[in-house]
This record gives C-alpha cells, structure tokens and sequence, in this order.
C-alpha cells in the first residue's frame, strides 16, 4: 500500500468502493508479522461474484483457523478501480490488512470457470508480479490455483507454479504448513515444490515434460523430477460429515449475487450425466448427517444474521433423508423469520409440498432441466427424466398456481439432429397448451422461459473426446430454434453466447501451449470474460491469429479413445475405461442407471467408501 | 413493544458504505444480537426500523440515528451492550434512548443537519475565508445545477434559502467548512451543491477526491440529540 491516503482517494472515485474495503463481520484480520505464511486467496472475478462462492469461506475459515496462516482474500478490481490504481502506480492488495500482492508468500486462485483465466493474469500484473513462472525470483510469492478447472490444469501452466486438484479441505492446510515448515529451514521455492509434489493431489507443472507427436497432439508426459508422481492423484476428503466448514462466515457489507446462510448437504452426484464434470470430478456422494446439517444451519443463522438459509450440493432431493431435513428446516426456519431457499429440486409431490409451504404467495419460478428435447438424446446424454415425469410435474405446477416456467436445454450434444431441436420446441408447446386445458381458454397467463446453452466437452467426462460443434452450427441451432420458440405465445427463448463457449472449450481442453493465447489475449487488453460487457471476441481472434494457435484443432476434433489427453497426467480416481465405455453406451442410447441402484465400477470405491444408503422411491423422480 | 432511538458515529473504511448497505448490516446484527423487533403487517412483513437521514457514500459521521421499534421491551444499556459487542470496525454506539409512544418518527421530525467539510487548498487562501463566505452568503440567489431525480435531467435551482448557516476557518492549508442546511422530508439540500458552488465561487479547483465530509448534528423539531 502506498498509503491509505492515496487508497482512499480512489475509493472517492470508484463505483461500489466497499469492494475494496474489507473488515465485513466473520472477516478475520491477523497480525501478518506474527504469522508464518501470508495466504493470500483470489478469486478472479469481482467481489459480489467471489463473495458469493462457498469454497472461499470453506477454506478461508480453516486456514485461518491456523495460529501461524493469515489467510486474507483477494478479487479483481473492477475496470474502474483498475484504471485508478495503474494510474498511480498502487499495487493491487489483499482486503483484510491491505498488503500487496508482492508481499504476500503464497497467492493462491481458485479456478471455477475458464472465462476467469485472464483475470488471473490481469491480478498478477496488477500485483506486480511476474506473469511467467519462468521470470518469477524466489522472493516473489508461489502462486498457486486449485478448484475444478484445475482438473486440466495445462493450459494454466506457464503461469502458476503449483496446483492443487481435488477436494481442499485437508489438502490446502497440509501444503501450507509444508510451505511454513520449509520456509523456516531456509529452503528455496524450487526445494518445497520437491517435497510439495509428495502430496496427494499436488501438480508441478515443471516436473514434466511433455512431448508432442507430429500431429501436434500430446504424445507423453514425462516427469524430469525424481519426486513426481507419473500421475496424480486428486485429494479426496472421506469423511465429509466431519469436515471443517465455516459458521462464523463472512457477511458482506454490500449486495452480493448469493447473500445467504449456506449449508452443504453433500458432495457427489450419483447420476452420471454424460456431459456433466461436476457430476464425475465430485464423487463418490458423501453426506453430511442431518444433525451436523441442522447445527451448521442454526449456528450460521445465529452468527451472521442472515435472513435466508439455502443448501449445497449438486441435486437437492438427492439426500439421503431429505424429506425429513426439508421438514425439519421448514419449522426452524418459518419460527425463526428466516426464508428457505431449496435450489434444483427434482419436482415431485413432496417437493411441491415444500415450495407450497416455503414459498407461499410468493410464487417464484421453476425451474426443470430436460437438457435435450427428445427422449432418443436424453438417453445418450443419461439424462433418466422422461417426457411424462416432465409433462406431470409441470401439470401439478399449473394445478398449484405456478405460472413462470424455466426450461433449461443444451445444444451441441453428440449425436444431436435438427428433430431433436424440434423436441425443444414442442416440450415448450405442449407446457403452452397444458396451461390452458388445466386453467380453460381464459386460464391466464404462463411465462415459459426456454434458456439454451452450449454443449462444451469437458474433461473427465465420457464426452471428453468428443468434438464440439463449430460456431456455425451453434449459429444455426439457435437460428432455427428462433424460428419455431418464437411463433409459440408466452414463451421466451434466450441462449448462450457461441463465442465463449468455444474459448470455454479451448481452455477446459487445452494443452501447455495453449497458453500463449491466454497471455496475447491479457496483453491486448482481455479481461472479465464472463461478462457480456468485458469479453472482446476481436480481441481473442487477433489473439488466436499471432500465437497460430488452432481453436478447431481443440474444439471440433474427435479424439480416439487411444490419444494422450494433456490431462491424463491427473487421476481423479475415475477410471479411464469407465469413461469409454459410458461414451460408447452414449451412442448406443444406453441408459447407465444411478450408481445407489447398482454400481457401474465408475473406480471410485478403490479410493473412498461409497455406499450411500439406497431409497429407491426416491431415485427414480 | 417500544421504540428507540440508537446513536452512533460512522468513520474510517466504512464510510463507503451506502445507506442501503447499512441498513442491511443494521438488520442483521439486530438479529444476531437476538433483538425482536416488530414486524409490519401485510403480505410482505417487514422489521420496523429506519435511520433519521440517510448518510451519503463518502461521508463520516458523529451523529447516526436509527430508530427501531421493538416487539418486547429492553433496557436502552441492554441494547447498546448487545449491539456494541456486535458492530464492525468505524460504527460506534454512543447512546440509546427510549421514545415516547406516540411521538413523531425522527425520519419526520429532522429538519437541518450540520457539516465539517475539510478541503485542502494552497496558502494563498490563508485569510481569505471570511471574505469569501460573506460575499458567497450575500448573493441573493446560488443558482446550482441539480440533477432531477425522475427525468435525470439538470434542473437549476436557487439552494440560498436551503443554506442556514455557513463559517469557513483556514486550518493546515485546509479550508474547514461548517455549515447547515435543510435536512429533511419538507426541504433537502445535499452538501455537495454547497461545496461545488462555494469552490466555484472561491475559485478553489480542489479536486472533490481530495475533500472530506462529516455530519455533525441532526436537528429534530420534537428531540434534541447533542
């Protein structure tokens, strides 16, 4: 900090300056001289975005709770601030005791979403930090990055000096005090990052070497270190029941995206998707029990005097017993003035029950995922939801008094055919004319929002090989679902920008060299590329032009199962075989049931015990 | 059930926190601090409580109030202990007072409020001040650009008559400014229309990044809270 005085000035200037302010209640501002390490977290995005992440206040909470870790947080400035602080020359900092970036001794981002990734960048320079590994002296901080991007953490590799792949729990302390224990021995960066890579779920880049074939696809990794694992192993949390997670969370001063008490259920999807990372990277499914649940919840409630409580996971209904968690909420909560919010609930009686009660007058929309609008496709995808499941649920929402409908679709999954467009289009039809036969001619209004988005194949996924479809095609798709959503009265259609889906693809797939791209694209100015407002598609074109790099090589190929993928250096703990044969089953239309039904040796059991409890009413939904 | 006034100071950092954000930050630290308040009636239910004036983004403060009415009865002492221990950094609880049943809200009984305005200017100001504040106060009419709420368009506007007190003292090469002004539902004017004319008056190019404002007092018609 150059002085507070100059700070302050600037926060006279800027939009929302309470983003840069710090100090929030749960907020936790040590003595950075009596601590070991200065961890300094970022998450690359603005602060009503990052604030509103879960992982942040998970792992804040438990380096924190480290005598000898100040862990203090980080976010990128929006343009405003951005332009101040390179105007007179301030470093940017950390919000709890303001330190520079620079003096910070290990800067550690968490990768949600690949449009993040010149943020990063753009953190570092504004650190006055080297943005190369390469260029970086040992008195300059490690940087680090974890989170589920970093599954594929190549693309990323010329700038970050470490990753940290899997759950981050137990991991992020053990590499921490590591770092203190080394530091304090008078160890070199170079000589932790030996000792680092013994860790499990630990990646240096700079231990391998990659080798290309003529194709210019990966033809292998090599480590070039004695203490790199051939491949590493992701971090996996067994016991997530007793997991540290945070009840004196951080409440922020100004209006964040998701500004709630938050209480995670459990971890892992039993329900295999084709397409879905999260579905595959997460598992095996562990619960917390419903007493460490309802306790978290009280006490957060308590602490922070939030006035909505919602839950995390990746499918709501999906716990164990959630019937009688959704009940026992509901009391606490409606006697307490505190509103619940059950996000992806899968719509069948009960849960009406619950949003009837929750809700009450204040009907909000629901929301159903089909994905894809026939049944043929839903089943190369795994989606096990049916047309009548979807048409019932959506009855019974009518009969209730539900009058906004949302219809989430993908576009672009493999073997996708212009009839399975039409089906999209019908699904919205029929939802159309149900309102009416239920309600009569006059039955009022319905909104039926159909959101389309674009398949991009991620890794670890059975549809990892699989290519993308060209910014054409999308062009196409979306055109002629424009023509047949927009005719139908009451139905609105939005979908997802095709230019970022296909950067999403090239990052979420990419190799080492991919990342020249992401540099040229930081050096031309790229940045919140998640943002309508921020991305600049002339940018990345220009960018892709000058680095020769080939986005079709990346998005549009169709791999074979033979070809060494640029992840393939991570185990995480899915079977390789498993993946081929579910993208085999995929163009079979083979439905692979949910695992708590029956296992499909998907290989996490040789890591973790999953043996979720079966309520085979409730799998079926 | 009761209603109390609660009196606080808001300085350092968080003084960029908007009106908005710290009734939000109010609301919950009520909560946790297991204050019941009471709730209004009707579809939306919503805690009864509210600050005097709102305080702009930017601006520190000896003189908050917020009022709140409650659902049971607490000793003023219980409540500021209670909130006290809870507060962030920069807020500060000074007093908490009992209001008569059916008295006036503060919101509707505010009427002027008072401000120490610190602008740094160069030396050749030093002795200037009086002059200059008479003459700026003896125009008949400070004709100022205000943006219109609605329309968004710049209206001008006479803010003379809005401006009830005005002395300017030279201390450190800084010109601190104390005035009052209309604060209030029946007439309003924000500081900054006083510190952007009188500038301009002076002929001060004092950037406004570099100046700063506190609100000293509140002045009520039915309370007095100095």
């Amino acid at each position: 900090m150059k002085n507070s005085r100059d700070l302050e000035k600037m926060l006279k200037l800027v939009e929302k300056p309470a983003r840069y302010i710090g100090h929030e209640t749960g907020s936790i501002t040590k003595d950075p001289d009596k601590t070991d390490v200065k961890f300094g977290f970022a998450f690359p995005d603005t602060y009503e975005i990052g604030m509103s992440y879960m992982g942040l206040q998970i792992l804040y909470n438990i380096l924190n709770k480290e005598d000898n870790i100040a862990c203090e947080r980080v976010f990128s400035p929006a343009r405003d601030m951005e332009k101040l602080m390179r105007e007179e020359k301030m470093e940017l900092f950390t919000l709890e005791n303001k330190i520079p970036l620079s003096r910070l001794d290990i800067l550690g981002f968490t990768l949600q979403y690949e449009m993040s990734y010149t943020n990063i960048l753009n953190i570092l320079e504004l650190g006055n930090i080297p943005l190369l590994c390469s260029q970086r002296s040992d008195d300059m901080p490690l940087i680090a990055a974890g989170g589920p991007c970093a599954y594929n953490p190549e693309p990323l590799s010329d700038f970050i000096d470490v990753f940290m792949i899997g759950d981050g729990e137990e991991l992020i302390v053990e590499f921490t005090q590591l770092y203190a224990e080394c530091r304090k021995k008078g160890l070199s960066k170079h000589e932790f990052l030996e000792q680092a890579a013994h860790l499990k779920g630990v990646y240096v880049p700079s231990f391998y070497d990659v080798e290309y074939n003529a194709d210019m696809t990966v033809k292998s990794y090599t480590p070039n270190n004695p203490n790199a694992p051939e491949k590493v192993m992701r971090a996996i949390v067994k016991d997530i029941d007793s997991a540290e997670f945070p009840v004196n969370n951080i409440v922020p001063f100004i209006e964040t995206v998701h500004d709630r008490a938050v209480v995670e259920t459990f971890r892992g999807c039993t329900r295999g998707c084709r397409f879905c990372q999260a579905g595959m990277i997460y598992r095996p499914v562990r619960e917390k029990k419903q007493e460490t649940i309802m306790n978290l919840a009280k006490e957060q409630l308590k602490n922070t005097g939030h006035e909505e409580l919602s839950l995390l996971s990746l499918s709501t209904s999906d716990y164990s017993s959630f019937e009688s968690l959704a009940l026992e909420l509901m009391d606490y909560c409606s006697s307490s003035n505190v509103s619940l919010s059950l996000p992806s609930l899968r719509l069948d009686s009960f849960a009406y029950d619950v949003l009837d009660r929750i809700q009450g007058y204040k009907k909000s929309g629901l929301t159903f995922a089909p994905e894809a609008g026939t049944q043929r496709l839903r089943d190369v995808i795994n989606k096990g939801i049916t047309e009548k499941d979807l048409f019932l649920a959506v009855g019974q929402a009518f009969e209730l008094g539900w009058n906004v409908i949302k219809l989430y679709f993908m576009v672009g999954h493999p073997t996708e055919t212009f009839e399975d467009l039409d089906g999209i289009a019908e699904i919205a039809r029929k939802i159309i004319d149900m309102n009416y036969e239920i309600k009569g001619p006059k039955g009022g209004r319905v909104k039926v929002t159909v959101s389309v988005s674009n398949f991009v194949p991620k890794p670890f996924t059975p549809f990892q090989w699989e290519a993308q479809d060209t910014e054409e095609m999308f062009i196409e798709k979306h055109n002629y679902l424009l023509a047949k959503l927009k005719p139908i009265k009451g139905v609105t259609f939005n979908y997802h920008d095709t230019e970022t889906s296909i950067l999403e693809t090239v990052f979420a797939r990419g190799d080492r060299r991919t990342g020249r791209v992401l540099l040229r694209a930081h050096e031309l100015g790229a940045g919140f590329d998640a943002w309508s407002e921020g991305f600049n598609a002339q940018i990345w074109n220009q960018a892709f032009e000058e680095t020769g790099i080939d986005k079709a090589f990346y998005c549009h190929r169709k791999r074979d199962f033979s070809e060494v993928m640029p992840w393939d250096v991570i185990d995480s703990g899915i079977s390789k075989k498993f993946l081929e044969n579910e993208n085999i089953r995929a163009y079979r239309g083979e439905l692979t049931p949910d695992c708590r039904m029956s296992c499909n040796g998907c290989g996490m059991s040789r890591y973790a015990d999953c043996i979720p409890e079966v309520n085979h009413e409730q799998i079926r939904g | 059930m009761s209603r109390y006034a609660v009196k606080f100071t808001k300085n350092g950092f968080l003084k960029y926190t908007s009106h908005l954000d710290m009734l939000r930050l109010f609301k919950r630290i009520i909560k946790r601090a297991d204050i019941r308040l009471k709730y209004s009636q009707g579809f939306n239910p919503h805690p009864k409580m509210g600050f005097a004036q709102p305080l702009s983004l930017g601006y520190e403060s000896m003189c908050e109030l917020l009022e709140i009415e409650t659902s049971t009865d607490y000793m003023c002492e219980d409540i500021r202990e209670r909130l006290s221990s809870r507060l962030p950094e920069g807020i500060s609880v000074k007093e908490v007072r009992l209001l008569s049943d059916n008295g006036k809200s503060l919101a509707a009984s505010c009427f002027a409020a008072e401000y120490f305005i610190a602008v740094p200017v160069d030396e050749s100001f030093c002795g200037k001040e009086k002059k200059l504040t008479q003459d700026y106060l003896s125009q008949k009419e400070i004709m100022v650009f205000k943006k219109q709420k609605k329309s968004k368009e710049m209206k001008e506007i006479n803010i003379r008559g809005k401006i009830r007190d005005m002395d300017v003292t030279f201390v450190d090469n800084n010109y601190i400014m104390t005035i009052t002004v209309d604060c209030g539902s029946e007439s309003n004017l924000s500081p900054e229309l006083v510190i952007s004319s009188f500038l301009d008056y002076s002929g001060i190019n004092t950037a406004r990044s570099e100046i700063e404002v506190m609100r000293r007092k509140l002045l009520f018609r039915d309370y007095d809270f100095m």
